[in-house]
């Protein structure tokens, strides 16, 4: 199916349109943050601190005097960039396991499904606690800690769609044919899972987004002054009584991009379907 | 000197209710350009022997014993990077289900250009070229348009000529159809057959015909190779077999098969049902289904002896 093809029925279908449409929206906010931003997010004004929302700041501002609006804005680069690189670790870990897992089979097979279901078992917010523990605080560490423990359900997707695939007659057709396992991997095989990778890579990536949230709120994740949208939600939930807009734009922000990759996910999901093939 | 001599092949599946004797001392030898038809019931073996051939046998199936000389070379054993050489460039196959033996994520033209591509180093405008032009060769019209459809736009009948397209990319010597036609209408079967023969004598290569189908070995067939559980029971050109059949078994299909002219009479069958290939009776495995069975029959397997000229039956009526 052609791109152009995939992106008419993307904006075609409501779900995946009204995802793709927030998805841009969240996009060109992080990308245009230096124009949108009337401040930069680290500019501290201690005498307009704690101002509720007004014409003048939009979203108010936090207990330093920092623009809330500002700083939710170059939060939204932080938010998409390691949501993108986690999922994209994720699936090259996992896609990786999962090809070699399904071809081959036997033993190997065996051994690689034991590590992806023992690593599923584990909670993997306490598990990347562990890691980060280990390996200290910081947006590289938290990127590399939710990679190591969510990239299971890649293996086990792309696992199943190799052991079904691979019994299809043409990939006995392209043996016959005298192409090699190398070959029959990446040309015969590989594009036939594409889909499904990029439709879960899309439906991982809010989850991806909400981990590291939730690693900065709990302050394993970027340190101060870094703009960081679980980092802004703990600093907001302590003055969630006097100050409410603080932690609340963060948090709608949060919410509406997870919401999106969703959206674009299951809208995708449905396109992507082989027996919806235009 | 013949292109392809397969002696005593073994192939075995190892499964959790037992060993399964798919192919159990099969031997047969095809010329060159001639058609070799290999027939019998559905779980005779035929695919089986065909697939062992190409060496695309996996556990849990095994390739015991035996030899497959090809061009005076052991396909069964050579390394697996030189049997990767033989596949396409000196044998290949086409298989059963055309629906299901197209990557349905690529064009027509991409996949039959994708082994030459990748055997002889073409350029792309070469490898269109080489494409197009075999799109043309299995009567596909309008091939330019044809080369760029999706597997799933065409017709069963397109797609087993897309198919052969494939398989003909590298100019292979031997041709095994698995049954091609079985899964089209009458109609588009005779076309796929004819086009078939026309390219067999085009390109002089050999063809090994699988087929249940006594009626296309009659048409098409050279030599014929019956087989029963495994073992192939009796070879001979198509003429002599039909004007003299030895083996019981033999006898026993060519009289089920239906003749215009003698409507009223009943047709023929043979008693029992193949047996398990799980467990395959002792001595010759036809004995219990048998008219003229003996005792040795049920104690000693029968081999394959030369009765006439060219025409081998594996039978105790015709031994001496």
């Amino acid at each position: 199916m052609k791109i152009s093809n995939i992106l008419r029925l993307m904006f075609g279908y409501r779900t995946s349109c009204i995802g793709a449409l927030i998805i841009l929206a969240v996009s060109s906010v992080a990308i245009a943050a230096d124009v949108i931003a009337p401040k930069h997010y680290s500019d501290v004004d201690i005498v307009k601190k704690l101002q509720p929302p007004s014409w003048k700041c939009i979203f108010g501002t936090d207990h330093y005097g920092r623009d809330v609006f500002s700083r939710v804005v170059y939060g939204t680069r932080i938010a998409l960039w390691v949501g993108l690189l986690v999922v994209l670790v994720e699936a090259l870990v996992g896609v990786g396991l999962g090809l070699i897992a399904g071809y081959y089979g036997g033993g190997l097979d065996k051994v690689i499904l034991a590590i992806t279901d023992m690593t599923w078992a584990l909670p993997p917010i306490v598990l990347a606690l562990g890691v980060i523990t280990l390996i200290g605080p910081g947006l590289t560490q938290v990127v590399a800690a939710i990679a190591l423990v969510s990239w299971p359900p890649f293996t086990r997707v792309v696992r199943a769609k190799m052991v079904s695939l691979k019994e299809r007659e043409f990939i006995l057709a392209a043996r016959s044919i005298g192409e090699s396992s190398l070959n029959i991997i990446f040309r015969y095989l590989l594009p036939n899972i594409v889909p499904s990778i990029i439709v879960l890579m899309t439906l991982t990536l809010p989850s991806a987004i909400l981990s590291t949230t939730a690693l900065s709120f709990l302050g394993f994740g970027a340190q101060p002054p870094t703009p960081d949208w679980g980092a802004m939600l703990s600093e907001g939930a302590a003055q969630l009584i006097i100050a409410p807009w603080i932690a609340t734009f963060p948090g709608i922000f949060i919410v509406i991009t997870a919401l999106g990759f969703n959206l674009l996910g299951d809208g995708l999901r449905d396109i992507l379907d082989p027996k919806l093939k235009i | 000197m013949p292109l392809l001599d397969v002696k005593g092949l073994k192939t075995y599946f190892y499964t959790n209710r037992g060993v399964v004797k798919a192919v159990d001392g099969a031997s047969f030898t095809v010329n060159e350009n001639e058609i070799f038809c290999l027939v019998g019931e559905t779980g005779c073996g035929k695919s089986v022997t065909a697939l062992s051939i190409m060496r695309l046998i996996f556990p849990p199936g095994k390739i015991l014993s035996g030899k497959a000389l090809y061009k005076e070379e052991d396909l069964l054993k050579i390394p697996e990077s030189e049997m990767q050489k033989i596949r396409g460039r000196e044998i290949s196959m086409v298989f059963q289900n055309p629906m299901n033996s197209l990557n349905p994520v690529f064009t027509i033209g991409y996949q039959i250009s994708e082994a030459p591509t990748v055997h002889f180093n073409l350029s792309k405008k070469e490898a269109w070229k080489r494409t197009t032009d075999l799109i043309r060769d299995v009567k596909i019209t309008d091939a330019d348009t044809r080369a760029k459809c999706y597997p799933h736009v065409l017709s069963g009948g397109m797609r087993q000529r897309t198919m052969m397209a494939m398989m003909l990319s590298c100019n292979p010597n031997l041709l095994i159809a698995d049954e091609p036609t079985t899964s089209l209408d009458v109609t588009i079967q005779a076309q796929i057959l004819d086009l078939l023969i026309e390219i067999k004598k085009k390109r002089r290569m050999s063809v090994i015909l699988i087929t249940h189908n006594f009626g296309l070995v009659a048409e098409f067939g050279d030599r014929v190779a019956v087989m029963y559980c495994g073992k192939v029971v009796e070879i001979g050109d198509v003429t002599t077999i039909f004007r003299n059949p030895l083996h019981p078994y033999t006898r026993g299909l060519l009289r089920c098969l239906p003749i215009g002219y003698k409507r009223k009479s009943k047709l023929g069958f043979i008693p029992g049902t193949l047996p398990s290939p799980i467990d395959t009776p002792s001595g010759c495995s036809f004995h219990p289904r048998c008219e003229h069975s003996t005792k040795s029959c049920k104690l000693r397997e029968p081999e394959l002896v030369e009765y006439e000229k060219n025409h081998f039956v594996a039978c105790h009526l015709y031994e001496r």
